[in-house]
């Protein structure tokens, strides 16, 4: 009751009373907190993964060189790693969870969509270790005895990581496309209805331009958990370090075993790396590569979502 | 209202108030997943047996189990590669004390199809060879016509160590290569039992009797090939075989020296031999 009526008095948000309320008190300290973990967890990179990138400068990033036990480190390879397989998985993903998000949101009758999209949200729960497990016990060995023309070394590749990881930001892509695409208002489809479109043309040209902003964050924030996810990832990519293809656009890669920045960070090197500090530098440093990657993702996909809305509603 | 609320948080509080007052034995344990099977048996039993509560954890294999028990993280380590100075100088504050509980063999095991096409032994000089990869086809051991895919076992596991320093001399001279990575040994086994072609590390009690996998032999400077069996791993014929340890910090004291002392006991030199290592009496 107290939050029904705090939320729909507009006055009491624009104008916050002094003294402060308890509610008040209170979200203002969690909201503190979350973003004092916020800032602590970048203070904390920053500073204990800056000095790699005082010894190798540039080369952390532009080579293909770790070697712990001679004090080499060039992360290329998987920064390469990581760039690749989350961008192949958004690429596989998409005219799934487009296609699912269109039938749910424009064709689908109201009491199936709710079964439907419940569903594909649920993919979303089952915890990442089990796509992991399944990508071993089923992909792998599909993976391997489809591509044998391109002589895979085995299952492990990372195209076996990008299909597990596309499916695993499916119902992500899926639902929050959903939402814009159900976001865009009813005027505007019964006014092109009403000018007699057929229901295709309507949505091609009425819903589909006004719901693209929506879209883009969705990709965009599914872009950012596929960046993020280790273990489904560290099970099935092979794990082998230091393989980057003379071209960037050579598709051999896809299918060798390799490494992304999470599948090195949850292997036993970290064990290895305490206590070391140039080590444990590099490792702190390949987080704060990816923390910047998200960070970048994650904001880019909230502005597009804003503007979007802005754009629809202004 | 409120007394839902009280009632709520009661419900939640209670576990935690409840385990507070039987929980008084914890050891937590943590490291290599060659140890693994016999610990976590061991702590199955004690469970059972005597009430405690044991975490038995393999995060990191040995190189996990050295780090928690370096930093004060866990009670017991569990390694399958002796002590090097290298551990010790990384935590100098430590005072690790290692109890020798079992022996294993350090096998290396190849895909059934290699097996089957004629690959059974190895001398120590093809083996390098293969892990420098200046061998990329087992044809050119006279087996059959299939790129080597070699499983290396992740740097900082017992296995890999024990396996460079026999290759190389000492880990640290062991050459910088990029396989893929195999962690534990259940990954390790069945990633290599899953493909035509492969080679791995692999503890020798892992390798016996199980499908599509098998332990080949090493041929040794005389010309002979030993196979790896609990008898030449015994006499120290097969030349990779090694010692596994339980490692803490310090003398143990109370249940962590009753929980070392009932893995050196019969019962548990039996849970040893069961899972396929040898006993150390």
């Amino acid at each position: 009751m107290g939050i029904l009526v705090f939320v729909s008095s507009k006055a009491i948000l624009s104008k916050p009373t002094f003294p402060f309320s308890v509610t008040g008190a209170f979200s203002l300290i969690f909201t503190l907190v979350s973003l004092l973990f916020f800032c602590g967890m970048a203070l904390f990179l920053l500073i204990q993964g800056s000095p790699i990138f005082f010894q190798e400068q540039l080369s952390f990033i532009t080579d293909a060189d770790w070697f712990y036990r001679i004090n080499q480190y060039g992360a290329a390879s998987m920064i390469y790693g990581t760039i690749l397989v989350s961008f192949l998985a958004i690429v596989l993903s998409l005219p799934f969870a487009l296609g699912s998000a269109i039938l749910t949101s424009e064709f689908l009758p109201n009491s199936i969509r709710v079964y439907v999209k419940s569903f594909i949200e649920l993919l979303a729960g089952i915890p990442s270790v089990v796509y992991g497990l399944l990508g071993v016990l089923f992909l792998r060995p599909l993976i391997f005895k489809w591509f044998a023309p391109f002589s895979p070394e085995s299952g492990d590749t990372l195209l076996t990581a990008s299909v597990i990881l596309a499916v695993m930001i499916l119902p992500t892509v899926m639902s929050l496309s959903e939402d814009a695409l159900r976001g865009v208002s009813k005027e505007h489809r019964e006014v092109a209805l009403s000018l007699g479109l057929t229901r295709l043309e309507t949505f091609v040209h009425g819903v589909l331009p006004r719901a693209i902003p929506g879209i883009i964050a969705a990709v965009l924030l599914g872009l950012g958990r596929a960046l993020g996810e280790t273990i489904a990832v560290y099970l099935v990519i092979g794990r082998a370090d230091n393989r980057l293809s003379d071209s960037l656009f050579s598709l051999k890669p896809l299918f060798e075993a390799g490494q992304t920045i999470t599948s090195k960070l949850g292997g036993s090197e970290l064990y290895i790396a305490y206590g070391e500090p140039t080590h444990w530098s590099a490792m702190i440093g390949l987080g704060l590569i990816l923390f910047v990657f998200v960070g970048v993702i994650v904001a880019m996909g909230e502005a597009v979502n804003w503007l979007g809305r802005k754009y629809q509603h202004g | 209202m409120k007394k839902i609320g009280w009632i709520v948080l009661a419900i939640l509080l209670l576990p935690s108030i409840l385990n507070a007052k039987e929980g008084e034995v914890k050891i937590k344990i943590q490291g290599s997943t060659t140890v693994n099977p016999v610990i976590s048996e061991a702590a199955e039993i004690l469970r059972a047996e005597r009430g405690w509560t044991i975490y038995v954890d393999t995060q990191g294999g040995s190189s996990g189990g050295i780090s928690a028990v370096g930093e004060g993280f866990v009670d017991i380590g569990m390694i399958s590669k002796p002590i090097s100075e290298a551990d010790r100088n990384k935590y100098a504050s430590a005072n690790f004390e290692s109890f020798k509980i079992g022996i294993d063999g350090l096998a290396l095991v190849v895909s059934q199809p290699v097996w089957d096409s004629g690959i059974q032994f190895l001398s120590k000089k093809q083996i390098q060879q293969l892990y420098e990869r200046k061998i990329l086809n087992w044809k050119e051991l006279g087996g059959q016509d299939s790129k080597v895919v070699f499983y290396n076992k992740e740097p900082g596991r017992g296995t890999w160590e024990v396996f460079s320093n026999w290759a190389y001399g000492s880990y640290k001279n062991s050459p910088l290569v990029a396989h893929p990575e195999v962690g534990a040994n259940e990954e390790a086994k069945n990633k290599v039992a899953f493909h035509n072609s492969a080679i791995t590390q692999l503890s020798y009690a892992w390798a016996e009797n199980s499908e599509r996998i098998k332990a080949i032999g090493i041929q040794l400077p005389t010309g002979e090939s030993v196979m790896p069996t609990k008898e030449t791993i015994m006499s120290g014929e097969y030349p990779l075989s090694r010692s596994l340890f339980l490692v803490t910090n310090g003398k143990p004291t109370g249940y962590q020296k009753e929980f070392i002392d009932f893995i050196l006991s019969d019962r548990g030199q039996e849970l040893v031999k069961k899972y396929g290592y040898l006993s150390v009496r």
